[in-house]
């Protein structure tokens, strides 16, 4: 079988370990050159000089090429192979982005430069918030927080300045669901809140009596993703956030699965008074190895001068930034992460109202496709239409062979595939939780099954110990517990834990 | 757009799934939330028309303003050769390097990345990113309130106003309240301030926003005596010149790391570093790569000290920070290596000898700059009118002159990359713009 999602020809292969920039640097070779000084030389003295040259490694610029173009060797991207990770929406991001957001002015402005100057930037912040209020159902927009953890911080520090300024302090309880992302409660904790779990109920959705149970008139607001982060529709969304409401709480919108639904229906209408969107992963901005990201918040009306500012707005043809009255502050040293903006701004563009009334459905096509042959292999973890993505599990494999999601996961990466999101969410045991996005085909669908069953049937009769797996790859298994015991987090340290050892 | 599937797929796909729309997928959506219309917006663009659209967007900003403003983010020469390498896709387009066996390159720049920052400053460990300098500091507060278990924090007012809103902000200021100590006449920390040991942490900035500097060893010692944690905000693009913070005896080190890698971008994205001591390790917030080795003995790169993170601790992680700024922090590491130790030494002895240049200059043109005598490669000029209307002007004549100080008075930066000509261009402009 063929399919342009399988990545199995990479030489990723083999080899030996690439030395760090240190161990290549030589005194005296370098590859930066500047132009002479071309003012007077002064004497300039301050206690906070020194003259002893910075520790950094001494290379050629071709050695430094080289060293870093081998790096990218040895490693996975959208670019290589389908990555079917569960919540983290890898679709391929389109290279015209990168070009319009290389344009001079976009990519060297600096951050101060008054608004008179940067109209068109203002103007694609502006344009932004119309397109991510509309697909959302909401009202504006902050683009400071530079990614979703970030959006959930700014979200909740809005309910809580709300909730001050009603007089309603004594709401601290956030009501997080047990599936949700581990970033939910950790927000609620920094944002000073107690958090409260809801529980899931054997459909996979939020246990209604549960959460009645649960609310009351200390709860502040609950945090929910939907689809919910078992790829299913919480169909009672509508009554939850009514039960909610009347308590007097806000309800938040994580955005981790907003694939799901652009162009299907929009959290707004759900009764969602705020929405974090992350820009990485619904609106195809690349993932660049853990980061960029980012996390503009939107909200309705009633919460926009809460908003972190300053936000834009227009007057008379004119862009302008603008504070809100009761801003919590801000969560960026500037205007978040612009660039990124900038991209999904792109995205949004090139698919348009036909692309985007779409996208969620050519999502969801696609994974329910997915979990109907991977059901073929292993079982799902609910008997529920999928939504974006599903979980499967490999409970009885375990019990049966002592086959883990982590055995499974593994065995993939040396057959050309990412490994889906294993052990999340941590309700379903021995989860192995899929997203394929729009954008990949039915042949590397179909080839990521035929894999899946190659590989279950290979480590049920296999000999050999599923340590070994991964086999093909430039490394094996790392062990993780030499630099948790010893810190070893900086080239100095292997050399001295090898000295005393 | 972007989604593959023929008629002949679609077909193959409805019948596996006993479908014959795509709206038969919703059936178990309620229906009073489906979209009946779709969405209010406007028709697609294909990429021509796409250039088009944007490249007129990027025409209305002002092209060409030569950079004089700082405050963190500094207009220092990027080289092609660091832009190319970052932006190659099998670094832009990977996730989070959890399957480190075929994760193995980010996962080794990261490591480069986290060794030169503690090289550079003088530290142990660093993380592998924060968003940026400002929440950088806010995360280091963090750490501190945990480390010494104590409410209050003392912070330099020398910090652009912009950090110390997201401080007033990511920090529970009934919990913690954060107490700005004003600079004194020269523009310096006052020497002779003295701790208690209620305080949790003192956090400085070097330079100070205002582009004076001092050497801290003596602050540094006076707050260890009283047990609080210092924090030292760098400017990373003088770490050539200056005395690091490890030898000035600081516990944590945080910066603005924009103009170490990362083009101006309008302010993000760029990449906050952090780098501290071993023994704070378990309080760290973000990623942190280390080295180990795989079951043939091979060097491997794993990600560690996980169960600090969110998705392990859930709410008693040590923050909720997950998606970084690694790409941002790779461009840090390519520039870093690119520059050598000669080549960071060069761009801030330039920057202050370009600074001297300028401020002797404008002196002699008869402006009178408020800090003068410690100031490096940043300093405050006083207008004859109002600043903001000088900015203003000086951007019509395509400069930016710097960051508004006060009503006042214009904050202004030199690089490197400045050069004489445009320096008593600068001059002579403002000459005309400023007078009375």
């Amino acid at each position: 079988m063929y399919s342009g999602g399988n990545a199995s020809s990479l030489p990723l292969v083999g080899g030996k370990a690439e030395p760090t920039i240190k161990q290549l640097s030589k005194p005296g070779r370098r590859a930066s050159r500047f132009p002479k000084l071309d003012v007077p030389e002064v004497e300039i003295s301050n206690s906070a000089l020194t003259s002893i040259k910075p520790t950094l490694p001494e290379v050629s610029e071709h050695d430094l090429v080289m060293h870093y173009s081998r790096l990218a060797h040895r490693n996975f991207a959208v670019d290589l192979g389908f990555y079917p990770l569960g919540s983290c929406t890898m679709k391929y991001n389109p290279r015209f982005a990168d070009f319009v957001a290389s344009l001079p002015t976009f990519a060297n402005s600096h951050p101060s430069t008054p608004s008179k100057f940067t109209q068109g930037n203002l103007s694609i912040l502006f344009e932004l918030e119309h397109y991510l209020t509309e697909i959302t159902g909401m009202d504006c927009a902050t683009f400071q927080p530079p990614a979703g953890a970030s959006g959930e911080l700014t979200g909740l520090l809005i309910i809580k300045k709300y909730l001050q300024e009603n007089n309603l302090q004594h709401k601290n309880q956030i009501i997080v669901p047990d599936s949700a992302h581990g970033t939910n409660p950790a927000s609620a904790k920094m944002a000073g809140f107690e958090v409260v779990e809801v529980s899931t109920d054997l459909r996979g959705m939020v246990n209604i009596e549960d959460l009645k149970d649960k609310v009351n008139e200390n709860t502040a607001g609950l945090m929910l993703t939907n689809p919910n982060t078992g790829g299913l529709f919480e169909e009672n969304i509508v009554q939850i956030s009514k039960v909610i409401h009347d308590e007097g709480g806000l309800v938040y919108y994580d955005g981790a699965n907003l694939n799901a639904i652009v162009g299907v229906c929009r959290p707004g209408d759900m009764g969602f008074d705020i929405v974090h969107s992350n820009l990485h992963k619904t609106f195809a901005t690349p993932h660049g190895g853990g980061g960029p990201g980012s996390g503009p918040v939107a909200v309705k009306n009633f919460l926009r001068e809460y908003l972190p500012g300053p936000i834009v707005i227009k007057k008379d043809d004119i862009y302008e930034w603008y504070e809100p009255a009761s801003s919590i502050g801000r969560m960026h040293g500037y205007h978040g992460n612009f660039l990124v903006a900038l991209r999904a701004l792109v995205y949004m563009k090139l698919l348009g109202k036909e692309g985007l009334d779409e996208l969620g459905s050519y999502a969801v096509l696609n994974a329910r496709y997915l979990s109907s042959i991977v059901s073929k292999v292993i079982p799902l973890a609910y008997d529920e239409p999928c939504m974006h993505e599903f979980v499967a599990s490999v409970k009885n494999l375990k019990k049966s062979h002592k086959i883990k999601a982590y055995d499974v996961g593994k065995a993939l990466l040396d057959r050309g595939f990412h490994s889906p999101t294993i052990y999340f969410p941590l309700i379903v045991e021995e989860a192995l939780m899929f997203e394929p996005t729009e954008t990949q085909t039915v042949d590397t669908l179909d080839d990521l099954a035929a894999t899946l069953e190659i590989i279950i049937q290979e480590l049920q009769e296999t000999e050999s110990s599923f340590e070994e797996y991964p086999k093909n790859l430039p490394v094996g298994r790392p062990n993780e517990l030499i630099p948790a015991k010893h810190l070893t987090v900086n080239w100095g340290d292997f050399e001295l834990l090898e000295i005393t050892e | 757009m972007f989604v593959p599937h023929s008629e002949i797929d679609l077909k193959k796909m409805f019948e596996e799934l006993s479908i014959e729309t795509l709206d038969d997928l919703f059936k178990h959506l309620p229906e009073s939330l489906k979209l009946d219309n779709g969405l209010d917006l406007e028709p697609s663009l294909s990429e021509l028309e796409a250039i088009s659209y944007f490249e007129s967007k990027e025409a209305i900003n002002t092209q060409n303003l030569i950079c004089f403003a700082g405050g963190g983010h500094y207009d220092v020469y990027l080289p092609h050769t660091v832009k190319t390498l970052t932006m190659r896709p099998e670094f832009m387009t990977s996730y989070t390097p959890y399957q480190a066996e075929i994760s193995q390159g980010i996962l080794q720049i990261l490591f480069e990345y986290q060794s030169l920052i503690c090289d550079l400053t003088d530290m142990q460990l660093a993380n592998a990113s924060l968003y940026d300098g400002a929440t950088a500091v806010a995360e280091a507060i963090s750490v501190a309130i945990n480390k010494t278990k104590r409410d209050e924090i003392i912070m330099s007012s020398g910090f652009n106003p912009n950090t110390k809103t997201v401080v007033n902000t990511l920090i529970d200021q009934q919990k913690f309240p954060v107490h700005y100590i004003s600079l004194d006449e020269n523009y310096l920390f006052p020497e002779n301030y003295e701790f208690t040991e209620k305080q949790a942490a003192f956090v400085i900035s070097l330079p100070h926003y205002e582009g004076t500097a001092q050497d801290l060893t003596n602050l540094v010692s006076k707050a260890k005596e009283k047990g609080l944690v210092s924090i030292c905000y760098i400017d990373p693009s003088m770490l050539g010149i200056l005395k690091t913070p490890g030898s000035m005896g600081f516990d944590i080190v945080v910066a603005e790391g924009q103009s170490m890698g990362s083009s101006l971008s309008f302010g993000g994205p760029t990449v906050g570093w952090f780098a501290t001591r071993k023994d704070f390790a378990r309080l760290v917030p973000g990623r942190i790569i280390g080295e180990s080795r795989d079951s043939k003995n091979n060097k491997t790169y794993v990600m560690t000290l996980r169960a600090r993170e969110q998705d392990i601790r859930r709410e008693k992680a040590s923050s909720n920070i997950c998606t970084n700024q690694t790409l941002n922090a790779v461009g840090s590491t390519i520039h870093l290596s690119w520059l050598g130790p000669q080549g960071l030494q060069e761009i801030g002895y330039q920057a202050i000898q370009k600074a001297a240049y300028m401020k002797s200059q404008l002196i002699e043109h008869g402006f009178t700059i408020s800090n003068n005598t410690n100031s490096l490669r940043e300093f405050l000029i006083q207008t004859k009118n109002d600043s903001s209307q000088i900015i203003e002007k000086m951007g019509a004549r395509g400069f930016l002159a710097g960051i508004k100080y006060s009503e006042k008075e214009i904050l202004t930066a030199v690089t490197e990359k400045r050069t004489k000509i445009e320096i008593d261009s600068f001059i002579q402009n403002l000459l005309e713009v400023d007078n009375v």
